[in-house]
């Protein structure tokens, strides 16, 4: 069965008001990375992570599950 | 955190080598067919000027696919454009290039049952399918990458 990392970066950006260019400034990456991982065509690193979920003050495990 | 101007850069210069990359491979591709539209490619004639820049124009192609590329900007924007996303497409890119090389070279060996190749010729169309897939794939991941939602 095809599995797939979902997440909610862009409600969490939605939320605390930030753009993909702010996000990426602050993980230190371009906004093209931001956006692929945002709309799951990129599946990041486990460093990306990590820096993605606490720029958004989330756990990984908040911020990204596996889809079924 | 990165400046936001270096960031800026980064993202502009990242755009236009999306849009670069396809159309690099169109001149590299028709070199190819300026190249073998003469049928004399002796080592003495007038070619060796186009074979030359053929194998430059190959080389700055190769070491763009193999490295960060922009050599002439600085280090920061350097390490930005060539972020996680950007190598993972720059490995992809590679890995087409070497598949279709790979495949271009059993071309040439099934060819040369029938028609003879020289050696120069084999490596221009080996070097150029691969190079030239590796750009295709390579421009299309980051196209695709820089579109929104």
């Amino acid at each position: 069965m095809a599995e797939r990392l979902a997440n909610k970066i862009k409600q969490r950006r939605g939320e605390l008001g930030l753009t993909q260019s702010e996000l990426a400034e602050q993980v230190g990456v371009t906004r093209k990375t931001v956006n692929t991982v945002e709309n799951g065509v990129f599946t990041p690193s486990a460093t990306l992570a990590i820096k993605l979920a606490q720029a958004l003050g989330l756990s990984v495990e908040q911020l990204f599950w596996i889809e079924r | 955190m990165v400046e936001r101007n270096v960031a800026e850069r980064a993202d502009y210069l990242s755009k236009r080598r999306a849009r670069m990359l396809p159309f690099l491979a169109v001149i590299f591709l028709s070199q190819q067919g300026t190249y073998f539209a003469t049928p004399d490619h002796s080592p003495h004639s007038a070619d060796s000027v186009k074979i030359a820049a053929w194998l430059v124009l190959s080389a700055i192609l190769v070491a763009a696919l193999a490295t960060k590329g922009f050599w002439l900007q600085p280090k920061e924007i350097r390490d930005l454009i060539d972020d996680e996303n950007t190598r993972a497409n720059r490995l992809d890119g590679m890995r087409w290039g070497f598949l279709f090389a790979m495949a271009a070279g059993v071309a040439v060996y099934f060819l040369t049952m029938f028609e003879q190749v020289t050696a120069r010729e084999a490596v221009h169309i080996i070097m150029s399918a691969g190079i030239a897939a590796a750009l295709v794939r390579w421009g299309l991941l980051e196209r695709r990458a820089h579109q929104d939602g």
